[in-house]
């Protein structure tokens, strides 16, 4: 019996219509990724590797082809289903954190629980999956100006993990860090994985995606190794 | 609301941005503040006019029936001799066998006249009437009434700007008088201020003492002429609720012809409504005027608002990225409009 993958691009294209014309970032894509995969996906600039990441978070929907997620046709559901299944399903990791500067480490880990259950956090789970990142309690009433990238970054992970999505989806989680506190992010990742999450990386960066099983290389919009 | 984690970024983002936010905020603080006032103005003004006119309330005035242009006396060659355009001694006598015993009534000469003060010219209405008539609708606040005939009072406000004493003595041209640059001076005849007459304001019984003088009726005649041809008649009833009988009584006696009425009948209450509408029209055009710097302020609300969204779009795309709902970015911004609406409405 074959398994259904968590995820199936399928002669996906996404084409730009910019004034100087049309612009095809990706060209006729397939993939397939099955849940507790590690992916890296990796290619030079301009080859497809941010357009294929909005596609994999269901934050773009494909010009023609379709995105499955767990075999359910993504351009078929409302705006309202689409933002419940990012926030239930999936948790991003970017390369400038992209935490919400107007709350706490506290509340930005807080924040997808509170999206989810309409109230605020009394399980205590936001704090375990801050501890769980290695982000002590006084550094969790800071705002993230106030905390070093390796601490953001690590805020943003317990952020993508808060409300236990099966996918995160990382756009150069080591791009702003130093070498040191990278490894220290992939470690993080690793285990991830091992506990069962499902993980997707862009990256430039060879080292990093040695970590992954499996590398999808992108030139020009298509696949050309995978 | 105040728990919502929408309504804290809200409320930190007001308080990121304060300058901004208190900026808006005074504009609110601006507009509700010229709203209110203008509104206030309008208001106070309406109530000021009724106050005062309803002083003269218990009055009903009567004039002769003829086209003019403005009010009594209000033509500089006006005089109650000079047209036959007046109460006659015959009507007067039909309105007092009216009125009877259910009120005061009291003729009144008036005209439009020139006049010097030591060597200041003025210009004001002259009123002649009985010296015993004074005293039954105005006050005399210093000095005593007419005693003879060459004795006059003056209105207060006329008092103060030509700093008229009681007294002194003041020259009054004739109807037949010359421009006021002293060539006609031998025409003058002069008056001596006896008291001063206490301000009235805006009154509805037409006689407007403030700026003008009273003599009596014989100086005024010996003056102007037209002896037993009265300007207009006031009746002073005892008992307001019987105006609009006395007033049809006196339309029945005197306005025998319906198609040529020789008489116009007004009280308060017509002289009310028409100043009312008007007033009432000035106060709206004042609110729109405070509208208008409301709706600037609505527009300054919304000029923050749109640069508040246009800093944040990134934040909005995480927002959205990390599954906030499109309705609940919106209410975010809600909330952030209101805080400023309500600090500045608070405020203002």
């Amino acid at each position: 019996m074959t398994q259904t993958p968590l995820i199936s691009l399928v002669d996906v294209t996404k084409t730009y219509h910019l004034e100087s014309g049309d612009f095809t970032a990706l060209n006729h894509v397939s993939l397939d990724i099955m849940e507790n995969d590690f992916v890296a996906i990796m290619g030079p600039s301009g080859s497809g590797k941010s357009t294929m990441m909005n596609q994999l978070g269901i934050l773009d929907v494909p010009t023609t082809g379709n995105l499955l997620i767990e075999g359910r046709d993504v351009e078929q559901m409302t705006n309202l289903e689409r933002t419940h299944l990012r926030r239930d399903t999936i948790g991003y990791i970017f390369q400038k954190f992209y935490l919400i500067p107007l709350l706490s480490a506290y509340e930005n880990v807080e924040y997808p629980l509170i999206l989810k259950n309409k109230e605020r956090d009394k399980t205590g789970r936001a704090s375990a999956m801050l501890d769980a990142v290695g982000i002590d309690r006084e550094k969790s009433e800071h705002r993230p100006n106030q905390l070093s990238g390796g601490q953001q970054q690590r805020v943003a992970i317990a952020r993508a993990l808060v409300n236990d999505p099966k996918i995160l989806l990382c756009d150069e989680p080591t791009g702003n860090l130093d070498r040191k506190t990278g490894l220290q992010i992939m470690e993080i990742l690793c285990k991830l994985q091992k506990e069962g999450k499902t993980v997707i990386l862009v990256t430039h960066d060879a080292r990093v995606a040695e970590y992954a099983q499996r590398t999808i290389r992108l030139d020009d919009g298509r696949i050309v190794e995978s | 609301m105040i728990g919502d984690i929408f309504f804290q970024l809200s409320v930190r983002s007001v308080r990121l941005n304060f300058l901004r936010s208190i900026l808006a905020s005074i504009g609110i603080v601006i507009g509700v503040v010229a709203i209110s006032t203008m509104g206030m103005l309008g208001t106070n003004m309406q109530l000021q006019v009724k106050d005062q006119l309803s002083s003269s309330a218990n009055t009903i005035v009567i004039t002769a029936d003829a086209i003019r242009m403005g009010p009594p006396g209000s033509s500089p060659s006006s005089s109650s001799s000079s047209a036959e355009t007046g109460i006659k001694k015959t009507q007067l006598n039909k309105i007092r066998t009216t009125v009877g015993t259910n009120g005061t009534v009291i003729p009144i000469y008036s005209s439009n006249t020139e006049f010097t003060s030591g060597n200041v010219p003025a210009r004001g209405t002259i009123y002649g009437m009985d010296p015993s008539d004074v005293t039954e609708f105005l006050t005399i606040g210093n000095g005593t009434n007419i005693g003879s005939i060459n004795e006059a009072l003056v209105g207060y406000t006329l008092a103060e700007s030509l700093d008229i004493k009681v007294g002194d003595k003041i020259k009054i041209s004739s109807a037949s008088s010359g421009p006021p640059d002293g060539s006609s001076s031998a025409s003058r005849a002069s008056v001596r201020i006896v008291g001063i007459i206490d301000t009235r304001g805006t009154v509805a019984d037409s006689v407007s003492t403030d700026n003008g003088i009273v003599v009596s009726r014989e100086w005024f005649v010996a003056q102007y002429g037209g002896k037993d041809i009265y300007d207009q008649v006031n009746v002073i009833v005892k008992d307001t609720d019987l105006i609009p009988e006395i007033e049809d009584a006196i339309d029945a006696s005197l306005n025998t012809d319906e198609k040529t009425p020789s008489v116009r009948i007004s009280d308060a209450s017509s002289q009310l409504d028409t100043i009312s509408s008007t007033l009432e029209t000035l106060t709206t055009f004042v609110l729109a005027i405070g509208g208008i710097s409301l709706l600037v302020a609505a527009v300054s609300i919304f000029n923050v608002m749109m640069m508040s969204v246009n800093e944040r779009v990134q934040e909005i795309g995480i927002l959205l990225s990390i599954g906030t709902e499109t309705a609940e970015v919106r209410k975010m911004f809600m909330y952030e409009a209101l805080i400023l609406g309500i600090l500045g409405a608070g405020i203002g």
